[in-house]
C-alpha cells in the first residue's frame, strides 16, 4: 500500500512538469503552427540567467521574475530573428517543396536547440550546477511515515494548474487567444480579417519562451543544470503533448501525468530500466487508437 | 472608387495579370468574369494584399494601396473573401465572425457587437449554428459564413471571389441576393468575380471580360450579357 501511495504521489509530481513543459510546446503550435523542439534550451538558458543571479546575491523571486522576463525576451527574439524569416514563402519556395516547407521551421528549432546549448556551455562551463527551490524539498509526515511528497512539489503542481488555467481562458476567452489560433490555423484568413499575424506569432514565442522557463525553473531543483539536463525532459513532454492531444492545454496536462504515472509506477514495480519502453508503449498505443491525442481535435494535423 | 491600371502580376516567368486596367464605381457591382486561369482570383489578391504586382496601380479612395500588407488593406475598408469558402474550419462559427472584427474591437466596442447581430440576421441559419464548428457547415453556410466574416469588418468594397463554387443554384441565387440587397441599401461597393457569367451579369451594374490576363471588354452589364459573339469566344455557351 505504501509503495503504492509513494508511486502516486511521485507521477503526480513528475508529471506535473512533463504537463508544464507540454504546455509550452502547446502554445507555439497553437499560436505559431510550430513543434518547437529548442523549447528545453531556451528554458536551460533563461534558468542559467536565474541561477547566476541567485549565486551573485540576489533572491530566488528576482531570479524566478527575470527567468520568466529573459525566456518570453528570448522567444520573441527567435520568432523575430529565425522563425519570421523562414515563414516567408518567397524565400523558401524555392528550397523545398510545399510538404518539405512545413518541417523547415522544426529542423530550425532543432538548430537553435544545438547552438544555445553551445553557447551555454561557453558563458556558464558545461558541469553540472544545483539551482535551489523556492521552500523545502523534505517529504511531508503523514501519521509518522515521511511521504515521498514535499512541499516543493506542491509548489510545482499548482503552477502547472494556474499556468493551465490561464493559458485555457486566454486561449478560449480573449481576442488575442483567438487571433493566435487563427494564425496558427490559417495565416491568409488571419491576415485577411485584420489579425496581425507576425506580431500574433511573436507573442506566442514570448508566452511560451515564458512558459518552458517555469518548467526549468520548476525541474532543476530535482535534477541539477547542465546545458543538457533538460533533452530527456524535452522528449518526454513532447510526447505527453502528442498523447494528449498537441493542439490542447488540458489535454497536454492530463499527457503529462499520464506519463508521470507510467514512469514511476514502472520504477517503483518494475526496474527504472524499461522506463522509456513503457513510455513508447504508451505512445503507441494512443498514436494506434487515438491519433489526434485523447484531447486533440479532430483536424489537427498528424503528428 | 476603386481604380486600376496597367496591373501586372506575375508568378516566376506566368504572368497572370498582363495590364489590367479597370474601375469599380462606389456602390455600385462590378463583375469580373472569364474562363478558368483568366487571372480573376489573381487580380482579387492582388488588391488585398495577399500578391504583389510587377507594376501598374491600384487606387482606393485617392490612395495607392501597392505594397501595403492584407492587414491594412482591411483596415482601409476593403474585405477580401478569397475562393473556397475561406472560414477556419476548426473555429466556431461565432469565432469565425469574430475573428472579421478583432482589429476593431477596442475603438468601436459597441458597433462589433451590432455588426455581429447584423450578419445572424443577413444569415439567421449561422445564428442557429454559432456554437458549431465551421468544418461541420455545408458548403452554402460555408460560404455565408465566409462573407460574414468579411462583412462584420464594415467594408465599403467587397472583393468576392467565386460565391457560386461547388454550390446548388438555389443557394448560390440566395447569396448573390443577400449581396445585392446590401450593395442597394447600405452602398457597399462590389467587385464580383465570377466563372457563372450569366448569374454575375445579371445581377451586377458593371461588367469586365479577363481572357488570360487581359481585359478583352469592358461595359456595362446588360450589354455585356447581349453580346452572343463576346460570349461565344470567351465564355463557351
Amino acid at each position: 500500500m505504501n509503495t503504492f501511495l509513494a508511486a502516486i504521489f511521485s507521477g503526480t509530481s513528475r508529471g506535473a512538469i512533463f504537463a508544464l513543459v507540454a504546455l509550452g510546446l502547446v502554445i507555439v503550435w497553437r499560436g505559431a503552427g510550430i513543434v518547437n523542439f529548442a523549447q528545453m534550451g531556451q528554458a536551460m538558458f533563461s534558468t542559467y540567467i536565474a541561477s547566476t543571479l541567485i549565486a551573485n546575491g540576489n533572491s530566488y523571486w528576482v531570479g524566478f521574475v527575470v527567468a520568466l522576463l529573459s525566456g518570453a525576451a528570448l522567444g520573441s527574439i527567435l520568432d523575430i530573428l529565425v522563425m519570421r524569416p523562414l515563414s516567408n514563402k518567397k524565400k523558401t519556395e524555392l528550397l523545398a517543396s510545399e510538404s518539405m516547407r512545413a518541417a523547415i521551421p522544426v529542423i530550425a528549432s532543432l538548430g537553435i536547440l544545438g547552438a544555445l546549448q553551445a553557447l551555454a556551455g561557453i558563458l556558464w562551463a558545461a558541469e553540472e550546477r544545483g539551482f535551489p527551490a523556492p521552500v523545502k524539498q523534505e517529504g511531508f509526515l503523514i501519521a509518522g511515515n515521511l511521504m515521498p511528497f514535499t512541499a516543493f512539489d506542491l509548489f510545482v503542481i499548482s503552477s502547472v494548474l494556474i499556468t493551465l488555467v490561464i493559458t485555457t481562458l486566454f486561449f478560449t476567452k480573449t481576442g488575442m487567444g483567438l487571433a493566435m489560433r487563427a494564425t496558427a490555423l490559417n495565416q491568409e484568413v488571419a491576415k485577411l480579417s485584420g489579425i496581425r499575424t507576425n506580431r500574433t506569432r511573436t507573442i506566442s514565442w514570448a508566452i511560451s519562451g515564458a512558459a518552458s522557463s517555469l518548467a526549468g525553473l520548476l525541474i532543476t531543483p530535482t535534477s541539477n543544470l547542465s546545458p543538457n539536463t533538460l533533452d530527456l525532459v524535452l522528449i518526454v513532454g513532447f510526447t505527453a503533448a502528442v498523447v494528449g492531444g498537441l493542439d490542447s492545454p488540458a489535454g497536454a496536462v492530463l499527457g503529462g501525468l499520464i506519463l508521470g504515472m507510467v514512469i514511476s509506477f514502472v520504477t517503483f514495480y518494475d526496474t527504472p530500466e524499461d522506463v522509456f519502453l513503457a513510455i513508447l508503449a504508451v505512445l503507441l498505443l494512443v498514436l494506434i487508437i487515438r491519433p489526434r491525442g485523447i484531447l486533440g481535435s479532430k483536424d489537427v494535423r498528424r503528428v | 472608387m476603386l481604380k486600376i491600371e496597367n496591373l501586372v502580376t506575375s508568378f516566376g516567368s506566368v504572368v497572370a495579370l498582363d495590364g489590367v486596367s479597370l474601375t469599380a464605381q462606389d456602390s455600385k457591382i462590378t463583375t469580373v468574369i472569364g474562363a478558368n486561369g483568366a487571372g480573376k482570383s489573381t487580380l482579387l489578391r492582388t488588391i488585398s494584399g495577399l500578391e504583389h504586382p510587377s507594376s501598374g496601380t491600384i487606387t482606393w479612395q485617392g490612395e495607392s494601396i501597392v505594397g501595403r500588407r492584407p492587414e491594412d488593406i482591411v483596415r482601409m475598408g476593403i474585405a477580401h473573401v478569397p475562393e473556397g469558402h475561406a472560414v477556419i474550419s476548426e473555429l466556431s462559427v461565432e469565432e469565425n465572425i469574430t475573428m472579421g472584427s478583432l482589429f476593431r474591437r477596442r475603438k468601436f466596442k459597441a458597433d462589433v457587437s451590432a455588426a455581429t447581430e447584423e450578419m445572424y440576421t443577413l444569415f439567421p441559419r449561422l445564428k442557429e449554428r454559432r456554437k458549431q464548428l465551421a468544418g461541420t457547415l455545408s458548403g452554402g453556410e460555408r460560404q455565408m459564413l465566409a462573407i460574414s466574416r468579411a462583412l462584420v469588418s464594415r467594408p465599403k468594397l467587397l472583393l468576392l471571389d467565386e460565391p457560386s463554387l461547388g454550390l446548388a443554384p438555389l443557394v448560390v441565387e440566395q447569396i448573390i441576393d443577400s449581396v445585392n440587397t446590401l450593395c442597394r441599401t447600405t452602398g457597399l461597393t462590389v467587385l464580383l468575380v465570377e466563372q457563372n457569367a450569366n448569374t454575375a451579369l445579371g445581377v451586377a451594374d458593371h461588367g469586365v471580360l479577363l481572357a488570360l490576363g487581359k481585359v478583352v471588354a469592358d461595359r456595362p452589364a446588360a450589354e455585356l450579357k447581349a453580346d452572343a459573339t463576346l460570349r461565344a469566344a470567351y465564355l463557351g455557351y
